[in-house]
Formats: C-alpha cells, sequence, structure tokens
C-alpha cells in the first residue's frame, strides 16, 4: 500500500510526527545499523520498492529518495530531517541546518588524472577539462587557484572521461581508491572531505523541537565521537 | 486518471516568452486573497496606530545599497537613468522607512509608527520559495528605544499573524547584542569570523569547533560559544545564557530579553515566541533583537524583524528603531496549505436587462448596497442564462420581461415572474 499525499498533509500538521529522507544507496546501508540501535530502524515492506516506510517509533516515517534530492526535500520542508553526505550538501548549496555528523559514509572528493602526470602542479594547467558530477565543487577549487577549468558535467562513471580523452582530469569520490587505480589514474588533490550529516529543515526545527531534539540525540548517543578529518 | 491531451495553445512570437522567471501573474481568486489579507493586515496596523508608508518603487542605488548589507546590495536590479546615474529597485522597504524618517520626518514627534505594504525586486537564483518580486507588509517604530518598542513590534507580528488566519505559528527570538558582545572578546574580524558565523547558522557543532581551532580560542569565550546551538527553546535559556556571560555586555544584553519576555507575557502572546540565542544571521543591520517566524507546512520564515538602532543615523539625525516585515505571498501559500478556504469569487445575481431603464436603475441600487451584479451582454434565454449561472456559482437570474416585469429564478426553484417593487423587496432580503 503506496502512503502519499494524505501522509505529508497529516504529519506536517502534527507537531510531534517526523518525516524523515533517507538517500537510496550505499549511505542507506550503513544508516540503517545506527537508527535501529537509536531505537528509529527502519520496517521494511514485502517488496522492497515501497519509498514510504515506516520506522519502529510510530511517529516517524522514511522518506527514501536519491542521494542528490535528500537536502531539496527537506529545505523545502517536505520532509523534516534527513541524512545526506557532506559532499552532496556542499554541491548542492540548500539552506539547512546540520545538527549532527554521522560516523559513516566516509570518503573524500578527489582530483584526479593519468597516473602519470601525477607530479606537475594543476595551477599550472592553462585551461584543463575536468569531467565531474560535483561542477559547483569543481568550480570554486580551480577558481580560488586561478585556473580556468572547463567543466564537463556527467552523471555517471566520471573515470571513464579520460580513457577517452572526453576531459584531462576527473574530480570524483574516492573510497579506496582503487576504482582508480583499475583505469590508470591518480589521485592528485583533496578537494573535500565527506562524511554523513543529519540535516534538518529551519521551520521545522522550530515547530517540532521536541521530537527533532529526541531524535537528534538518540543518534548523537549512539555516535561515537570519531576525529572529523582535517578539510 | 484523464490525462490532458490538448496541446498547448499556440502563443503569438511576441510571447515566446510570457513572463521573466520569479515574477507571477495572480487573477480570480489568487488576486481576491491577496487583496483580502493586505486589506486585514492594513486595519490590524492601523489599529495599533500604525500609519501607512508608499515609498517608490525605484531610488538611487546607493541610497538602497548603503546599509543594506552586501547580501542585500548583489541582489539588487540596478539600471541607470539618463543622466547615467545608478537606480535600482526596491530590495526592501525598511531602509527608504529609515530614509524617510531621517530626512523628511525628523522633528516630527517620536516615536514614528509607519507601515508599509508593496513589492520588493531581488534579482536572486530561483531557489525554496522564492520569488524576484514579492511582497512584504511591515512595521516600523522608530525613535523608541526602550524595550516596550520590542515587544511591541513583536506583539504586533504575533497579532498580524493571527489576523492573516494562520492555525499555528511560532516566533524564533534572538538577540544580536549578546552575540556581537561576544565577538567582541575575540580579537579577530572579517574573513576570520565568517567560518564561524557560517558554522553557527547552520548549527554544524563540528564546523563550530573547527573554526575556534582556527581561531585559537579557548577557556570559558570558547565554552559560551559552543554552547550557542543549544541555547534555544523557552524562558529557561536565559538562564542557561547568564552562566556563559563573559561581560557586562551580554549580560546586558540578556537583561533587556527578560524584561521583553516580562512584556509579552503580559500581551498574551510569550506562548509564540520562543528564544535563540544561537540566531544570528539575518540582515547585517540588526543590532538587538531579531526574530523569524514559521509555521506549520511551508518549510521557510514567514516573518522576520529586529532592532536596528545605527540605519537611520546613515541617513541623518540617528533615531533606535525596530521593525518586522512579513512576507505575504509565503503566508498565503501557508495557509492554503493549512486548508483555508477562500470566500468563492461569483456574482449575486446574473442580469439581462437589455436596455430596459427601470432594470437598469435597479441594477445600480443593488450594486450600491454591496451586492455583485453581472449583466449578461447577449440575449441569451432564460434556460441558457440559467447555465451560465450554474457554471459561475451565482445563485440566480434575473430576466427582463416588459414593463414593469422581471423573471427571477433562483438555483433549484421554478422561475417567478415579479413586479419590480416584489423584485426590490425580495432583494433586499439577499
Amino acid at each position: 500500500m503506496v502512503e502519499s499525499l494524505p501522509l505529508a498533509a497529516s504529519q506536517h500538521a502534527d507537531p510531534s510526527r517526523l518525516v524523515v529522507a533517507l538517500p537510496k544507496g550505499r549511505l542507506l546501508d550503513e544508516a540503517r545499523g545506527l537508527l535501529a540501535q537509536a531505537g528509529y530502524g527502519l520496517l521494511e515492506g514485502d517488496n522492497g520498492r515501497q519509498l514510504v516506510l515506516p520506522s519502529a517509533a510510530p511517529h516517524v516515517r522514511y522518506v527514501l529518495a536519491k542521494p542528490s534530492d535528500v537536502p531539496v526535500y527537506v529545505e523545502y520542508g517536505a520532509c523534516d530531517l534527513g541524512i545526506a553526505g557532506l559532499d552532496v550538501l556542499r554541491e548542492a548549496q540548500r539552506d539547512l541546518l546540520e545538527p549532527l555528523l554521522l560516523p559513516f559514509g566516509y570518503c573524500r572528493l578527489a582530483v584526479a588524472g593519468p597516473a602519470e602526470r601525477a607530479g606537475r602542479p594543476l595551477r599550472l594547467e592553462p585551461n584543463p577539462r575536468v569531467a565531474t558530477k560535483f561542477p559547483r565543487l569543481t568550480e570554486a577549487f580551480f577558481r580560488q587557484r586561478g585556473v580556468s577549468a572547463e567543466i564537463i558535467e556527467l552523471s555517471g562513471s566520471v573515470e571513464l572521461a579520460p580513457l577517452v580523452d572526453l576531459a584531462d582530469l576527473v574530480v570524483d569520490l574516492v573510497q579506496s581508491g582503487q576504482t582508480l587505480a583499475d583505469n590508470g589514474l591518480a589521485e592528485l588533490r583533496v578537494i573535500l572531505h565527506s562524511q554523513a550529516v543529519l540535516v534538518a529543515n529551519r521551520a521545522a526545527w522550530r515547530l517540532k523541537s521536541q521530537a527533532i531534539g529526541a531524535f537528534v540525540a538518540s543518534l548523537r548517543d549512539r555516535s561515537s565521537v570519531g576525529d572529523r578529518p582535517e578539510l | 486518471m484523464r490525462i490532458d491531451t490538448q496541446p498547448v495553445q499556440e502563443l503569438s512570437p511576441h510571447v515566446q516568452w510570457p513572463l521573466p522567471q520569479g515574477v507571477v501573474d495572480l487573477v480570480y481568486q489568487d488576486a481576491a486573497s491577496k487583496r483580502e489579507l493586505e486589506t486585514a493586515l492594513r486595519g490590524c496596523f492601523r489599529a495599533w496606530s500604525y500609519d501607512e508608508l508608499i515609498p517608490p518603487s525605484f531610488e538611487y542605488a546607493d541610497t538602497l545599497a548603503s546599509e543594506a548589507g552586501t547580501q542585500l546590495a548583489e541582489e539588487m536590479y540596478r539600471f541607470t537613468d539618463r543622466d547615467g546615474r545608478t537606480l535600482a529597485l526596491r530590495p526592501d522597504l525598511t531602509i527608504p522607512a529609515a530614509r524617510v524618517a531621517a530626512t523628511r520626518l525628523h522633528d516630527q514627534p517620536m516615536p514614528l509608527r509607519l507601515f508599509y505594504i508593496g513589492s520588493v525586486f531581488r534579482y536572486e537564483a530561483p531557489q525554496a520559495g522564492r520569488q524576484r518580486e514579492f511582497t512584504q507588509a511591515g512595521i516600523e517604530l522608530i525613535g523608541a528605544g526602550a524595550p516596550a518598542a520590542d515587544a511591541e513590534v513583536l506583539a504586533l507580528t504575533v497579532e498580524a499573524l493571527r489576523t492573516a488566519g494562520l492555525a499555528q505559528f511560532q516566533l524564533a527570538l534572538g538577540q544580536m547584542a549578546f552575540f556581537h558582545a561576544l565577538l567582541a572578546e575575540l580579537e579577530a574580524a572579517g574573513p576570520a569570523l565568517h567560518g564561524l558565523q557560517s558554522a553557527l547558522d547552520r548549527k554544524n557543532p563540528a564546523d563550530l569547533a573547527a573554526a575556534l581551532d582556527q581561531l585559537a580560542v579557548a577557556g570559558p569565550l570558547r565554552r559560551a560559544i559552543s554552547a550557542l546551538p543549544e541555547l534555544q527553546g523557552g524562558p529557561e535559556v536565559l538562564a542557561r545564557g547568564r552562566a556563559l556571560c563573559v561581560n557586562d555586555a551580554m549580560a546586558a544584553a540578556l537583561d533587556r530579553l527578560s524584561a521583553i519576555h516580562e512584556l509579552l507575557l503580559a500581551c498574551g502572546v510569550a506562548e509564540e515566541i520562543s528564544f535563540d540565542l544561537g540566531e544570528t544571521r539575518g540582515m547585517e543591520y540588526y543590532t538587538g533583537i531579531t526574530f523569524k517566524g514559521y509555521t506549520p507546512g511551508l518549510g521557510f520564515s514567514i516573518c522576520s524583524g529586529g532592532r536596528y538602532d545605527d540605519l537611520v543615523g546613515h541617513f541623518g539625525r540617528p533615531q533606535p528603531a525596530v521593525g518586522c516585515a512579513l512576507w505575504v505571498d509565503r503566508i498565503l501559500l501557508a495557509r492554503q496549505r493549512q486548508g483555508w478556504q477562500p470566500a468563492p469569487l461569483r456574482p449575486d445575481l446574473l442580469w439581462q436587462t437589455g436596455a430596459c431603464p427601470d432594470c437598469l436603475r435597479l441594477v445600480g441600487q443593488l450594486r450600491r448596497r454591496g451586492l455583485r451584479v453581472e449583466l449578461d451582454l447577449g440575449d441569451l434565454d432564460l434556460e441558457a442564462l440559467r447555465a451560465r449561472a450554474a457554471g459561475q456559482g451565482a445563485p440566480r437570474v434575473a430576466l427582463c420581461a416588459g414593463a414593469d416585469a422581471v423573471m427571477l429564478a433562483s438555483a433549484g426553484a421554478a422561475p417567478r415572474r415579479l413586479s419590480l417593487e416584489q423584485f426590490a423587496g425580495e432583494a433586499a432580503t439577499w
């Protein structure tokens, strides 16, 4: 049974109920454990295709969204809270609160290029072609260095671009670096150290302060305070 | 479900792009609801003895930008007049109000109580809840520096939001004086503070810690700044804030909030107001209290205001001042989402008079009494007239039936033949 509009209407009116946006994919798999420990575990449906899911706490509902859409759902107030990667947040530049960093989803956004060019400074590139899924952060990174880069926005498999001479460099998320190495690329610079972040809508933060406060507190209690990588 | 397969009506080449992004046409119910809300707000402001200010839509860009803060100045629509001077569309109405108060009303008995309702223009990326032309309804209380003035503006804001018909709302009240007094302890300025303020704005504890590390802040000062994101909630926040004061100015800023809170309790509006000493964003010209309002169903604020004691002096004799602007379009949107039903727009009577002077005289009388009477300009028969009225939601139709006679047909009833006198008598009961 798919819930649609009535969810929004009833959940928004009642200050004790929360709608939380979760990013489908890798981050969600890592979030499940923490949410369950905090008493807000996802209750899965039969077919695994539902987009609105109940939680172990009756007043909390989850909405499964594409990771890059999570900040949008939360900024508009369609969801009160959300979990997103810092990489996605900084790229989206939405007006959100970020009350809690979560201890998973660690990765880094890095500039990478053909392994054989690793030594040459980026700022000596006159007009590099850079393929990325993160055009805003990429543009800012090169602009700060006075380099006029040609940003080529792709929506997947960015590491392919240098292989077919579509781009000179790529800016992409790196976890182990194995994908880069497999494609003959080497990591040159780190732009951003990323991890999962709990984000909140500014209006909901005021209007549902008790429910949100309890949610944040119980997640905080279960998140060991790890060292935050230097930016 | 029916899928609309009608092609989009072909546009004339002159209007291939009928409207720029960020502006809207309002018609029918939407226009009526907006005007009705503006009228209600105007009545509310007048009842509190505020008088209307109607400033021009554009002024010299330098006047508007001087104190607007960099963010607002960047968002102004600028253009030049024939002398080559740069003009700008007003990006808000507080700056024109301050200019008028300082340059034209400076010798009037203080305080001044002004209100305005009008469009403001900001060239900004269309994003959540923002248009490039939108309507603000606001109040400015100029020449009054006491906590009672802050309390009056807060209480009037609550009253205006109640008048607007919002089911529920909450104002988050901050105090820039507390934050500024805290920052004064830091021997840092400009870019170094930017990271700190950005982290506070997002309530991001990790970024805040990193910014404090970078500024090498330790001890009680670090404890106080780190606690800012948590200083939110009911009046108990003031006591928690007091434990963190590192100078007299911070304590004085809290004393002032306590005094305002007492007055809000007396006005019966304390329920709608919560405190947030970590709320440090907004217009750069705020010097004392700042506040933003929120209502269920809308993810962004519906009003914002605060005290700006340094702005009026920029244009002339300095005056303390406090004010608030309501975002009319957002309030309309929120109200609609909360189930607000606008009064239907329909004629009270659809009348085919032809050229009958007696009928037309009576039409005039009914209209002057406030009834909405629509004339049928064609020659519909009674059946067609009733069908048309049903489509419009008009409850009755009339048809001239010769000298001193009218056919009147109310919805769902058989038509009746009446004399004009009988007709006028019956119309008096509508």
